[in-house]
């Protein structure tokens, strides 16, 4: 809802969608917008302290950040909270713990073991990445960046996002060569991400870094291998360009399908390990099984997407219902299971591999086949875009965790005016009080392992 | 009790395989591929000094500095903070500037990560790989060959 | 039915002490000896098998570098363990806190003294040589109450809490499984019941297997080991510990030199359960040709690669599951097995 810029003060959205409720805290933290009713607008990312709302187009960059001693008091001071009620016992879990995925801090209250309250208290890896790309030419410089949102190997995913948003803001057509490259790197990326939600999720369950993390680092590593062949990098792929991708496939061409083939042949022979190892062993269906229970219409509420939206039984998924790339032409299925809880989130992950692996198999074929004079992999793209003044895009992809979004407001010069990020991760983070109240800590941290949220896309 | 028997059975196949998939570095270096790209190789004799890489390098890493007849004085590489994007190569109209495989370099301080121009010169090829001769087929590709205004400056 | 002479008598006999003189003396170098032999065996496991083993289920390379199969990393991390700066925190309880990570290794060392670990090495061989086993080893849980509380650190409480818990719902199953036992050799005394299983059970082809209680009574064996894993805090079972739900439990605050103790009391006692184990049915020392204390050595060591191989492959169990399986699961299981074995022993003898 459009503000002016003397009265900065809209109307929470809170009470019809809860996702709103961190998403106008950003939008009070970083661009100074006052949200009336808001239950608790308080600053989300930046610390508390902070003064003034550093995307506001008034904000002074050089004006020094000073706290006094006083308000700069222990961060952590709630650790000597005297809670009104002595049954309950306050514990910061986090920001340094072994489960949080990152820095995350999680302030809790706990009686006994099990989890009364719970608040997420994000921001620490917070780079403003918005504000970088805003600084960056629409040509170049972004297409580097998305790649260290969600840095787990979701590059491709990530880099897609912002191609996207951006080739439809300059009218930019894409050839299809490099939109089934593009298809299958991103479906590598998928697969390399949901291998690392597998292990670390294993990782939070099983209590150490044993045998079945290592294995899934080690197909990982093979997706690794072959994403480095494709763009010469492990995870910061900066791969792809405004209308296609910078390198053609790597020469000899033949050798690097055979390396494709050979991972997809294993595949189903690893994740036939996989299932022996975690999803038929009864003591994990009994740890993940009806625990960290997210119902359909509060996933909605909260704007859930990606494999705990399809875990709570939401038949979404961008990649269909809004189709981009190559995934209209092949021949692939969205996973939904209704269980609800931490093991339905699980099994999409793994089932979503399959189906990666189905996608990029009818890549490789395709691209096998494509003839040689008609291999074009970059549209012609001007040295430098300078969008309209004033028009406005919002384009999502379907990430590794869910609707990738960017939103781009152009001024007419060659970098965007304002350039706003819809990490799924954010979202999809907002719903762990929601699985964990009641819970045990033990299912408080598997819940969170099975949400895969990856900090630097939650603070960017 | 099946299920819990089954993935025990698995861990002890791998265990008794004895197959590992990790390496000794530093004694069994890993394979990189000839797109990896490493720490930058500079050569002096090719730049035009167009600057181009200092205008497309998103984080200011490139500092070029010209004498007041835009001779070359001085190129530096601010390493520690770069992104390994190389956009600076690919804009690159002679190929002066090159990412190597070279990944392995380390230092103690902040500043011994600005490079200049005669270290830049010095770093070595990573297990002989050319990289100019591995990226030529895609070349055409790159920016600056494509349509639209070229702003050699 | 002869007993061999104990360690410390056959010490002094070699010293030709006398009296009250010799058993001190005796029982002193005795004690040495074989808290020594713990500890080595400790320091094998713990810096070095242990990283060894779950490398090899992980399929990596693991601790090779220093000496023969990486085998003087054992050197280098005890000195880089022991070099680092002992923190103690604010508001730490400071005799308990100080005392806990001794009380931990030396509760274990303690329960070795009525092993018998074949060859004559037996410190003592009390009448009531189980009992005192159980007793020894429980008193690890006062250890780790003590670390849990006097850490001033919420985490740890949690994880002494759940120690207790757990050594609670198991120590019950563990020693009533342990009663069964003692039904079939009619004696707590460690070596009769050692002495009985070397009894022929049946023979094959010319090959005899011994009355091992986990041959007589199999269901009994696996009970105890699960109980077993319980007691020792290992996967799935590894609750009071649980690095990813509350980060190291009762150790979170120990660094240094009482981190090490700790550590070191942790792998001594996962050698004493393997040592029980053994002893009560696995014919404690013995075994064809090698001798008795190899022999025993090889059975601590299986128990432990078995604990190793369990924590590679088995998720651990949520806190309340666990101990639901403890009181509703493995209480009535091993009462089940101890009755029937009381009745069948009472209708065959
Ligand atoms: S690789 Fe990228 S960040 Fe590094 S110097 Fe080149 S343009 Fe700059
Ligand atoms: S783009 Fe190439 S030629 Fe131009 S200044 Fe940079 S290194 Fe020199």
């Amino acid at each position: 809802m459009p503000t002016s810029k003397d009265n900065p003060v809209s109307q929470s959205a809170e009470p019809v969608f809860r996702t709103a409720d961190w998403h106008e805290r950003e939008a009070y933290d970083l661009v100074g917008i006052q949200y009336e009713d808001h239950p608790d607008l308080r600053r989300i990312l930046l610390p508390d302290t902070w003064q003034g709302h550093p995307l506001g187009l008034d904000y002074d960059q050089d004006r020094p950040q000073i706290a006094t001693l006083r308000e700069h008091a222990n961060p952590l001071e709630g650790d000597h909270r005297s809670a009104g009620d002595s049954n309950t016992m306050y514990i910061n879990i986090g920001p340094h713990h072994p489960a949080t995925h990152g820095v995350l801090h999680v302030e809790t209250v706990v009686d006994g073991e099990q989890v009364v309250d719970l608040d997420s208290d994000i921001g620490y890896l917070h780079r403003c990445e918005e504000q970088m790309c805003q600084q960056g030419t629409y040509r170049h410089q972004i297409m580097p960046y998305p790649d260290r949102w969600d840095y787990i190997s979701a590059g491709l995913l990530n880099e897609w996002a912002y191609a996207r948003t951006a080739e439809d803001l300059a009218d930019i057509e894409v050839p299809e060569y490099a939109q089934i490259i593009r298809t299958m790197g991103a479906e590598l990326c998928r697969i390399a991400s949901h291998m690392i939600a597998l292990g670390t999720f294993a990782l939070d369950v099983y209590g150490d870094f044993t045998a079945i993390f290592m294995y899934a680092m080690r197909d990982r590593e093979i997706v690794q291998n072959i994403l480095e062949d494709l763009t010469g990098q492990r995870m910061m792929f900066n791969y792809f360009r405004l209308g296609g991708v910078v390198w053609d496939l790597p020469e000899p061409r033949e050798e690097f399908f055979e390396k494709i083939r050979d991972f997809i042949d294993e595949l189903p022979q690893a994740l036939e390990e996989y299932h022996d190892m975690i999803t038929s062993n009864e003591i994990l269906q009994a740890r993940t099984v009806g625990t960290g229970v997210l119902p359909p219409e509060v996933a909605k509420s909260y704007g859930a997407t990606g494999p705990v939206a399809r875990g709570s039984g939401i038949d979404y998924d961008l990649r269909r219902d809004d189709s981009y790339g190559y995934y209209d032409e092949l021949d692939w299925d969205v996973v939904v299971e209704d269980g609800c809880d931490n093991f339905s989130r699980l099994l999409v992950r793994m089932r979503e591999v399959e189906e990666s692996a189905k996608i990029i198999q009818q890549c490789v074929d395709l691209l096998e086949d494509w003839p040689e004079d008609e291999r074009n992999i970059q549209a012609n793209v001007p040295r430098t875009l300078k969008p309209e003044e004033d028009t406005e895009i919002y384009r999502a992809v379907e990430g590794a965790k869910g609707e990738l979004g960017i939103y781009i407001r152009a001024d007419g010069t060659d970098k965007p005016a304002r350039f706003k990020i819809r990490s799924p991760c954010f979202s999809n983070l907002q719903t762990l009080p929601e699985m964990s109240e009641g819970e045990y800590i033990p299912d408080m941290i598997a819940s969170l392992g099975s949400l895969d949220i990856v900090l630097g896309e939650v603070d960017r | 009790m099946i299920g819990i028997l089954k993935g025990m059975a698995v861990t002890l196949r791998h265990a008794l395989d004895g197959e590992t998939f990790t390496v000794e570095y530093p004694e069994t270096a890993p394979e990189v591929s000839p797109r990896f790209r490493g720490v930058h190789k500079f050569s002096q004799e090719r730049c035009i000094w167009c600057r181009q890489c200092e205008n497309v390098c998103p984080n200011d890493t490139i500092q070029i500095v010209q004498d007041d007849k835009r001779n070359g004085e001085q190129y530096n590489l601010h390493i520690g903070q770069c992104i390994y994007c190389r956009l600076c190569e690919e804009v690159c109209p002679v190929d002066a500037i090159l990412l190597t495989q070279n990944f392995e370099f380390t230092a103690d301080t902040k500043n011994d990560f600005v490079y200049n121009k005669e270290q830049l010169k010095n770093v070595p090829w990573y297990k002989d790989i050319d990289p100019l001769n591995s990226r030529n087929p895609d070349r055409n590709a790159w920016i600056g060959e494509g349509e639209g205004e070229v702003d050699y400056q | 039915m002869s007993l061999q002479a104990v360690l410390p008598d056959t010490i002094s006999g070699l010293l030709g002490l006398e009296g009250i003189l010799g058993d001190v003396v005796g029982g002193l170098v005795g004690a040495f000896l074989i808290a020594n032999i713990m500890l080595i065996m400790t320091a094998f496991a713990g810096p070095w098998a242990k990283r060894k083993i779950t490398a090899a289920f992980g399929d990596r390379i693991a601790v090779n570098r220093i000496g023969p199969f990486g085998l003087l990393t054992i050197v280098t991390d005890a000195v880089r363990l022991l070099s680092k700066e002992l923190i103690v925190p604010e508001g730490v309880d400071r005799p308990a806190w100080d005392l806990a990570p001794m009380v931990i290794p030396f509760s274990a060392l303690l329960g070795f003294a009525v092993i018998p670990m074949g060859n004559g090495i037996q410190l003592a061989d009390p009448e009531t040589g189980l009992a005192f086993a159980f007793a020894a080893a429980s008193i690890a849980s006062l250890g780790i109450v003590m670390t849990g509380y006097a850490s001033n650190n919420k985490f740890s409480l949690i994880g002494a809490l759940r120690a207790v818990a757990s050594n609670i719902a198991y120590e019950i199953p563990l020693v009533v499984t342990a009663a069964s036992v003692v039904i079939f050799a009619g004696s707590l005394r460690m070596s009769e019941i050692v002495a009985v299983q070397a009894e022929p059970l049946l023979s094959v082809a010319g090959v005899t297997i011994p009355t091992w209680f986990a041959f007589v009574n199999p269901f009994a064996f696996a009970l105890f080991i699960i109980a077993n894993l319980a007691e020792v805090g290992r996967n799935p079972f590894d609750i009071p510990e649980a690095p990813t739900e509350i980060v190291a439990g009762f150790q979170t605050e120990y660094s240094s030199v009482y981190f090490v103790l700790i550590y070191l009391g942790e792998f001594i006692h996962i050698f004493l359960g393997g040592a029980i184990a053994a002893t009560l049915f696995l014919g404690g020392p013995a075994g064809p040709v090698l001798p008795g204390f190899v022999w025993f050595t090889i059975k601590i060591w299986a128990f432990f690669l078995f604990t190793q191989w369990a924590r590679s492959a088995i998720p651990r169990l949520r806190v309340d599951q666990f101990l639901e399986i403890g009181w509703k699961g493995m209480l009535v299981l091993s009462f089940a097995n101890l009755v029937l074995t009381a009745i069948i022993v009472g209708v065959i003898v």
